[in-house]
């Protein structure tokens, strides 16, 4: 029995559970959080939210941009994705009589995982042709 | 370990086995079958492995391969374009840079194990911060050099720059002469560990009352480091050698990552190019014949080192 | 060389005093430090620089290189988790190095079981593997390559794993260890009955576990970095070891992105950790496999 505890104390044992016990925390971590849910705001430069705007969110593969979905904002500016499944995003705002917005990156640290945007989409109005 | 009393009781007489009572040559002979079955593995591996594509290579120098089976005897043709290919005689001339640059990673190992002998504080963690390149994936060593020497932002390039040594950059790894260099310093950087493992194991053989006695007589530090430091560290520096011979012969992985066999083939390696010969250009008894050139090279130069050295060399990397 | 004729207690004070003057290298102290301390920086450089790119990913493109890292991210990692196949890889890997490993270590134990005895031809057969350990791997690949396709083994984990399945060093370090035991233990464990197999594994192999610690770590480690045959033997994209994947990423994707330090550094970490576990036993391994005990 006490060579058994002298084992387990040894080097092997205590560098291998400690690397395993943060991977397999960060697991459960994981898959408590991966539902997919993208939720950010539109607002203009002035931080006026925006409704009706279209947000499109695309897919990126280590090439290549695919897209994924879309969504319309609510009348105080907030859209809500659903169905991500990946873990590097990119999300462009645009709406008839707007300039579209600039395409933001947003990369996760695991797919799939449940983000609030902290800064805002952010799009301006286009300026009346005299 | 426990002593034999506890193995004693766990054997219940009803399973202790009888003294034999056959003849001592069943015995013997069952010790014999015995024997041959446990070296049979490994011998299996080693006849397949190593002796037998020994003895292919030599059967396929000298035919004309056709993956059909139906191979012609052709003689030594292969070995008579052999001396007409510039490509080998390129890879002969690097692979023998190589083998010369050995010596002086041996040097520098030398000193740094020297350094490492002492009893300086933390000799141990200096031990293993030099030996630590050694087990890495060569691949990954690789990489990481051939960015280094990045012509437009690598690290070498910087450094320079900001010295003030040259004024545009370098294309190291692109360069006809730098190439070979730069591969090299890589490969350096990568087995100075190994030597100098080597060269510790010889230095802590030499007995401390050496240098004590020496001391008494009056000997200074120099006068000790040649004549007893040296001479009793002569076959760790021949082994170290012989490793260096060795990893001039088998440096694939660095070679392929870094520079595919280098611009105009100023990096190729005979092991390169017995790669390249055998499964890009698929001709593989060609390959075959650089590679009994090669083993003929090897063997030619290890047996120099045992000579020199006096003594028998040990393993290198398998 | 004149006699050291003193007696006992002043040859000790004289050999504790001039242990510190006459020691292979009697620099000062602080000169050794320093110089160690350059080499070690010169040698520690690649890693930081390749570790702090994997976090930055500057110095990809815009030059001059800045020295310390500025807002670092882990996000290179992710991707080179998610677009690579890294976890099959690691996967194929780690199958290949048990199947060296166990195979490794059951086949060297036997044999230098075996080489233990004595029979007739056993200084034949210590000659020829001897011999073999001047064939290095390189110069049988052709060969190997063709004899794995026969046997049907090409593009398996088997087949990748097959010709590490025993190394001649090991077996001489097994049978170094085997013959330093004392043979009046084996004659007593005889005389009390137990088998051949039962002296093995209940004797030998636990007063050899050193040996068998430095074949496993030396295994391990040769068969984790080992390239060339896999590279030769392997030809699904799927079945391909950590090594093989790490070159066809570059070859793909050249160093445009910062995902192939990130993957540099995922494949050195298990190695180094390893190492640095398992270091004596290394080193141990590798310098009894030099001086051929």
């Amino acid at each position: 029995m006490k060579k058994l505890f002298t084992f387990l104390r040894s080097r092997f044992v205590i560098i291998p559970l400690a690397i395993a016990i943060p991977v397999g925390a960060w697991n459960i971590y994981i898959t408590q959080h991966a539902d997919g849910v993208v939720y950010g705001q539109v607002l203009t430069a002035d931080g006026l939210p925006v409704a009706g705007v279209t947000i499109t969110m695309m897919e990126k593969n280590f090439t290549t941009n695919s897209e994924r979905g879309k969504v319309v904002s609510a009348t105080d500016g907030h859209f809500i994705f659903t169905n991500n499944r990946s873990h590097n995003i990119q999300l462009r705002a645009s709406k008839q009589g707007y300039s579209e917005s600039e395409q933001k990156v947003v990369r996760l640290y695991f797919k799939s995982q449940n983000v609030t945007l902290k800064e805002p989409l952010v799009i301006t109005p286009n300026q009346d042709k005299p | 370990m426990s002593g034999l009393t506890s193995i004693g009781p766990n054997i219940s007489p009803s399973t202790r086995r009888k003294p034999s009572a056959a003849s001592p040559g069943s015995k013997a002979r069952r010790e014999l079958i015995l024997v041959w079955c446990f070296l049979f593995p490994s011998l299996a591996v080693f006849f397949l492995y190593r002796i037998l594509p020994l003895i292919w290579n030599l059967v396929l120098s000298v035919q004309k391969f056709s993956i059909f089976g139906q191979s012609e005897w052709i003689g030594f043709a292969h070995y008579w374009a052999l001396l007409d290919d510039e490509v080998f005689w390129m890879a002969l001339k690097n692979t023998l840079l190589f083998i010369a640059s050995a010596p002086c990673g041996i040097v520098i190992a030398l000193m740094i194990s020297l350094m490492v002998n002492t009893e300086i504080r933390g000799r141990n963690i200096y031990r293993t911060i030099v030996f630590l390149s050694y087990p890495l994936m060569t691949v990954a060593v690789g990489i990481i050099w051939r960015w280094m020497y990045d012509e437009k932002v690598g690290l070498f390039n910087f450094i320079l720059r900001t010295i003030g040594l040259i004024d545009t950059p370098l294309a190291f790894l692109q360069s006809f002469e730098l190439a070979l260099p730069a591969v090299l310093l890589a490969n350096l950087w990568q087995i100075l560990g190994f030597y100098m493992i080597i060269l510790l194991a010889g230095l802590q053989n030499i007995p401390q009352n050496l240098y004590e006695a020496s001391a008494i007589d009056g000997a200074s530090r120099t006068v000790q480091f040649f004549r007893i430091t040296l001479p009793l560290l002569r076959p760790s520096l021949f082994l170290a050698f012989v490793v260096g011979i060795m990893t001039s012969f088998t440096s694939f992985d660095l070679v392929y990552v870094m520079t595919q066999g280098g611009p105009s083939h100023s990096t190729e390696l005979l092991v390169t190019y017995i790669y390249k010969a055998a499964f890009e250009l698929s001709r593989i008894d060609y390959a075959a014949t650089l590679t009994v050139v090669q083993f003929v090279l090897l063997v030619t130069l290890t047996w120099l080192g045992n000579r020199l050295s006096g003594g028998e060399a040990g393993a290198g990397r398998n | 060389m004149s006699q050291n004729m003193q007696p006992p207690s002043v040859k000790s004070l004289l050999s504790n005093g001039a242990k510190k003057r006459t020691s292979s290298h009697a620099l000062p102290t602080w000169l050794l430090h320093i110089s160690l301390l350059l080499i070690s920086f010169c040698l520690l450089l690649p890693f930081y620089w390749v570790l702090k790119t994997s976090f930055t990913g500057e110095n990809i493109f815009i030059y001059p290189p800045s020295l310390i890292p500025q807002d670092p991210h882990p996000f290179f990692y992710i991707d080179t988790w998610y677009y690579i196949p890294f976890a099959r890889y690691l996967f194929n890997s780690v199958v290949v190095s048990v199947l060296a490993i166990v195979a490794n270590v059951v086949f060297n134990a036997m044999a230098a079981y075996a080489l233990t005895k004595h029979f007739k031809g056993k200084s034949l057969v210590i000659t020829l593997l001897l011999s073999c350990l001047m064939i290095p791997f390189q110069t049988t690949i052709v060969p190997a390559y063709l004899i794995t396709g026969k046997i049907g083994l090409l593009n398996s984990y088997l087949g990748v794993a097959l010709p590490t399945f025993s190394t001649i060093v090991c077996i001489f370090i097994y049978k170094a260890s085997f013959d330093a035991i004392p043979t009046s233990l084996i004659e007593a464990a005889r005389i009390d009955g137990l088998s051949e197999l039962q002296v093995i594994l209940k004797i030998m192999i636990p007063l050899s576990s050193s040996a068998v610690a430095s074949n496993v770590i030396l295994s391990f480690i040769w068969s984790w970095n080992n390239f060339l045959w896999p590279l030769i033997v392997i030809r699904d994209p799927l079945m391909q070891t950590l090594p093989l994947g790490l070159s066809r990423f570059l070859s793909y994707h050249e160093n445009t992105t910062g995902a192939l330090y990130a993957f540099c550094t995922m494949v050195l970490v298990p190695g180094i950790i390893i190492f640095l576990m398992a270091q004596k036993e290394f080193i141990r391994g590798l310098t009894s496999g030099a001086t051929k005990g």
